[in-house]
């Protein structure tokens, strides 16, 4: 497969252009790339959309969905052989590898003399800015927390849910029935997992990169990985098939009644809410405090252009999503958190106690880890690296070293 | 004592009957053969012998004794196949010995059977090929010696010479004669070929639709065939027929068509009471005579010297028939042709029933 | 005109013939191979533009003590030749059944023919489904039938995680040689089998003796063809375990797969891809080689 790659990399991005050019009738036409795929997303994005025209009949919005597994592979082909879209979704995980490899355009200029810029706090930039260069108008955020089965913990005689590991593990301890087929804890250490080995690695007070060098510091990192990985290996709080667990299982698992408590963010508050009782069945709090650390992520995701061609007519669309209404769309049909901090005040999530925890971590939650390679390092050598652990093929010492030695690796 | 005794033997798949109840007794050392046309049941019926296809009612005896319950391997036979059925990756000595390995015959005594059998096949030279490269005659010839190095109690060759050319199956056809001659073993063949059915065979059944049509020695079948499927099926050309009408004479009784008028010397005298028949007339017993000793007056119509001897189409009133004259036949299409037949050569049939009327 | 009229009498003609053919296989087979190759002596890393440049054997001295590489080379070999043997083997057997022609076999032709029309994303996510520890089927009957105390999380035990790949694998492919088999078993002439009964080989005999032989040309072709697509092919690995848990799944193709896509580090993934090809390369030739198919069956 790998024989006409390059073949094929420049066959598709012949069938983008002529897509493009029979496509350019309106005054304006645009394509946007993003990776919704529920319905509930693709039904707001299209009223998105619907706002949007309404107030920009001259521009045309052509969107696209490409699966998120496979966005990255289609963005990096379109930048290596042309065929770029005007507009993409960018998450924060992703923006330093896409800025790496020239993928989007400054916006700074634009952004400064944008009326709507004093809706967004400054560390609503941060993570979508490189070296003071703007290349994306945030949109959204996915704000961590966890859910938890309110019943469970009543039956349990829990007063609450737990504020720190310690109390975590005390409660998983208490949750965890095996007989019963209950498990405290939904650890995803499938696809995706490493996000949490990552999170658990920071509350244990090692940092993973600074000022772009390797920073891990391997006692606290081992400790982390310890502690992390013997909720499932000693104390058994975590259900036997967690290796594999990615977003789909973990999900399951609570929907089903199978684990107690989950770490996620905002976005999967919808499918939660659908299948139980939101208050009686199960409740949200913010992530539980690590022993050097409270780390919860915040990460917000925007729209960035990706090409001049149409940057006047890109440009309207990208900034049109920190508008409030289309913010406010957004949440209405995925709960997922606006990133202006104008439509955080809206009485929809201020009146609905749900939201609470939410709002309390964005006081202290931090923006995802942000340097080129990252995406790389934590799907292709954490995963492995913790899973190996968890499957009892290396200690938490080898776990840790392999990680160390690809993050040198990745940021060589 | 017979070899092979085939006692209402029948044979149908679901409610298609395609053999209905066949008898047939082979004597010791002798040559059956089973002729058809392609799907009257002989190849059924040779696997049936074999064991295998099963049988849907009657009994097969071998030597004896009942073989229905016996696998092929346990029946003392041993076959020749149309395809040869050499397996393509042994050397033609092992090809040989095979079935011989397989019943747990010593290597010595395998080694020394399967030269014999290659010396009297002529193919010594050819022990250590493949069947790959060998040529379609030789192929026959491994074929062969698989069968008889087994020494079995009764040799089943289903059209063995069809994947040949003309000249090497007249060659093969002899060899084989040869074969049964000097082993003395019985045989039953299958074949389509009327030729080697009569050159072969010590025993003919000619098959139709499931039935035997007649079975008998070669010449009777030849020259008293049962009925006009056997008359015409046997012989090349093919027997003539002509349709006419029996009538009283003097001298027994008279045949009569358009342009045909023979004398039939017979003392039941009752056959010539008017009725329809079909006379039919081996090609090579009409010869040419005088006018005025004619019984039959026709026209020539093509005339195809072969060499040896000539053969005439005649226009005789409506019917056409062959006769097979002297090479040096001097007539011309288009004209008149006198023709006489001796009388005793000839064979009636009923017209409806296509069985033989004698008289 | 009169040259070219001329020209067309002589032997060179049919080189001048051929040269549009020959342009097209340098535009579509020759150049991309080579620049992938190319590829593999230099770094390239989209998310380091700057880095650019030629590098030499880098990368694969970089292989050489990557463990990871390691690891996949073995699981690729595991993986690919344990597929294969299955696959083959439920091949046979199925392609032997169809060949009765009994009542009814055409329909079970089809029918047996299913797995291999579903793409390998659906078929990975159905047995995803089929295998999983909390919904998944095969762990209810399991359990029902007493193999099982408990449900099973089969790709989250590295001990189980590749023989369960390997099963959907072979449960996907399995068609392929069947279909392959059954056209080779359809031009066995079946008075060998006959011959065969009456020379008293039984089963086994008949197996080794005709129909092994008979069909070795095909069994050639279609393992090459298989182990070829098997070797190239990480998408129901990726589907199904994503390499892990830990590298227990982890395969070359994949590998290459995320080095590429997820790391965007093309050269050295391209490094792996050639080894990938190097190795299927000989692997060809020498099993061409072994299994004499390039010969006459009566050569060797």
């Amino acid at each position: 497969m790998r024989l006409n790659k390059r073949q094929f990399l420049v066959g598709s991005a012949a069938l983008a252009m002529a897509g493009r050019i029979g496509g350019a009738r309106a005054a304006s036409a645009i394509s946007y790339w993003h990776h919704f795929t529920s319905q509930s997303e693709m039904a707001s994005l299209l009223k998105i959309i619907g706002l949007f025209q309404a107030a920009n009949a001259d521009v045309a919005v052509t969107q696209e969905n490409i699966p998120n597994s496979e966005y990255m592979a289609k963005v990096s082909s379109a930048v290596l052989a042309g065929g770029r879209p005007d507009t993409a979704m960018v998450i924060a995980e992703r923006f330093a590898d896409l800025t790496a490899m020239e993928g989007l355009i400054d916006l700074t200029e634009r952004v400064n003399g944008w009326e709507g810029k004093a809706n967004f706090p400054d560390n609503r930039w941060t993570g979508l800015s490189s070296n003071g260069v703007i290349y994306a108008v945030p949109a959204f955020a996915f704000v961590d927390w966890m859910y938890y089965r309110a019943d469970y913990f009543e039956e349990a005689g829990l007063a609450g849910p737990p504020r720190n590991f310690d109390e975590f593990l005390q409660a998983s301890r208490k949750l965890t029935n095996p007989s019963k087929g209950r498990y405290a804890f939904g650890m995803r250490a499938g696809a995706g997992g490493f996000k949490y080995v990552i999170d658990v690695m920071e509350a244990f007070g090692s940092p993973i990169v600074k000022d772009g060098q390797p920073a891990i510091e391997r006692a606290a990192a081992i400790e982390a990985i310890t502690f992390y990985s013997d909720l499932f290996l000693k104390e058994k709080v975590v259900p036997p098939s967690a290796p594999h667990d990615s977003y789909r299982q973990i999900m399951e698992a609570f929907r089903t009644g199978q684990t107690a408590m989950v770490w996620h963010h905002t976005g999967s508050l919808n499918e939660i809410s659908s299948a139980m009782k939101q208050g009686e069945q199960f409740s949200t709090a913010p992530m539980p405090a690590g022993p050097k650390a409270h780390v919860a992520r915040v990460a917000y995701a925007g729209n960035g252009v990706m090409k001049e061609d149409n940057i006047e007519a890109a440009w309207r669309w990208v900034s049109f999503w920190g508008q409030t209404d289309a913010a406010l769309a957004l949440l209405e049909g995925t709960g997922y958190f606006p990133a202006s901090a104008a439509a955080l005040q809206d009485q929809r999530i201020t009146g609905n106690p749900i939201y609470n925890a939410a709002t309390e971590t964005l006081k202290f939650g931090r923006l995802p880890n942000n340097f080129v390679g990252a995406a790389g390092w934590s799907e292709n050598v954490v995963n492995p690296a913790f899973q190996s652990v968890l499957t009892g093929q290396s200690t938490p010492e080898q776990a840790v070293d392999r990680m160390i030695q690809g993050l040198e690796a990745a940021l060589r | 004592m017979a070899t092979l005794s085939i006692r209402d033997v029948r044979k149908s798949y679901g409610s298609v009957q395609v053999l209905h109840g066949v008898d047939i007794e082979l004597e010791d050392g002798g040559f059956l053969v089973l002729l058809g046309p392609s799907g009257c049941g002989k190849s059924t019926l040779l696997n049936m012998i074999a064991g295998l296809d099963d049988t849907s009612g009657g009994d097969i005896l071998i030597g004896g004794r009942s073989v229905l319950d016996l696998a092929p391997k346990d029946r003392n036979i041993a076959m020749v196949f149309q395809s040869y059925a050499l397996y393509p990756t042994m050397s033609v000595a092992r090809n040989i010995g095979f079935g011989l390995e397989m019943r747990g015959v010593g290597a010595d005594q395998r080694t020394r059977a399967v030269e014999d059998a290659a010396r009297m096949l002529q193919i010594s030279h050819l022990l250590d090929r493949r069947p790959a490269n060998l040529s379609g005659g030789q192929r026959q010839r491994v074929a062969m010696g698989r069968a008889i190095v087994r020494d079995p109690e009764l040799f089943l060759f289903d059209e063995p010479l069809s994947n040949l050319d003309a000249k090497l199956r007249v060659e093969m056809r002899t060899e084989i004669k040869r074969l049964h001659e000097r082993l003395g073993t019985s045989i039953v063949y299958v074949t389509h070929d009327q030729i080697e059915a009569m050159t072969l065979g010590t025993k003919v059944a000619v098959m139709k639709s499931g039935y035997i049509q007649q079975l008998g020695d070669p010449r009777t079948i030849y020259e008293r065939p049962a009925n006009m499927f056997v008359a015409s099926f046997i012989g090349s050309p093919a027997m003539n027929f002509l349709a006419g009408r029996l009538v009283p004479d003097s001298e027994g009784v008279l045949f009569q068509a358009s342009g045909v008028s023979i004398v039939l010397p017979t003392r039941n005298r009752q056959v010539g009471s008017e009725r329809p028949v079909m006379l039919g007339i081996r090609p090579e017993e009409l010869r040419t005579v005088a006018e005025n000793r004619a019984s039959i007056i026709g026209e020539i119509d093509v005339v195809e010297p072969t060499g040896p001897e000539t053969m005439v189409t005649v226009q005789v009133g409506e019917n056409a028939i062959i006769a097979r004259l002297p090479p040096r036949f001097a007539g011309r299409r288009k004209e008149p042709i006198f023709l006489a037949v001796d009388p005793a050569s000839v064979n009636l049939f009923d017209p409806d029933s296509e069985q033989r009327i004698d008289i | 005109m009169r040259a070219l009229g001329e020209l067309s009498e002589t032997r060179y003609w049919m080189y001048l013939l051929l040269l549009p053919s020959l342009a097209l296989i340098l535009l579509v087979i020759a150049y991309p191979t080579l620049y992938g190759m190319a590829i593999s002596f230099r770094e390239m890393r989209l998310t380091r533009p700057g880095l650019d440049g030629w590098v030499g054997f880098k990368h694969y001295l970089a292989m050489w003590s990557d463990p990871v590489f390691w690891i996949a080379l073995k699981n690729t070999v595991v993986w690919v030749a344990a597929a294969v043997v299955l696959e083959l083997s439920l091949g046979l057997l199925a392609a032997t059944a169809l060949n009765r022609d009994l009542p009814g076999t055409k329909i079970f032709a089809v029918l047996i023919l299913l797995p291999y029309f579903l793409p390998n994303v659906v078929a990975g996510h159905m047995w995803a489904l089929l295998l999983d520890p909390r919904l998944g089927v095969i762990n209810d009957l399991l359990v029902r039938l007493g193999v099982l105390q408990a449900y099973k999380a089969w790709f989250a035990d590295p001990n189980t995680a590749l023989a369960a790949t390997i099963l959907v694998e072979a449960w996907h492919g399995f068609p392929f040689f069947a279909l392959l088999l059954l056209a080779g078993l359809k031009g066995i002439p079946e008075d060998l089998y006959r011959a065969a009964a009456v020379d008293g080989a039984g089963l086994a005999a008949q197996l080794r003796l005709i129909t092994l032989p008979m069909l070795k040309t095909v069994i050639a072709a279609a393992v090459i063809l298989r182990v070829i697509g098997l070797v190239n092919s990480p998408d129901l690995l990726l589907i199904l375990t994503g390499g892990g848990p830990g590298d227990a799944t982890q395969v070359l193709s994949l590998y290459a797969f995320q080095t590429a896509y997820k790391e965007f580090n093309f050269g050295y993934a391209s490094a792996l891809s050639v080894v990938m090809f190097v190795t299927l390369m000989i692997f060809a030739a020498g099993y061409i080689r072994i299994s004499r198919i390039t010969k006459g069956q009566g050569d060797d």
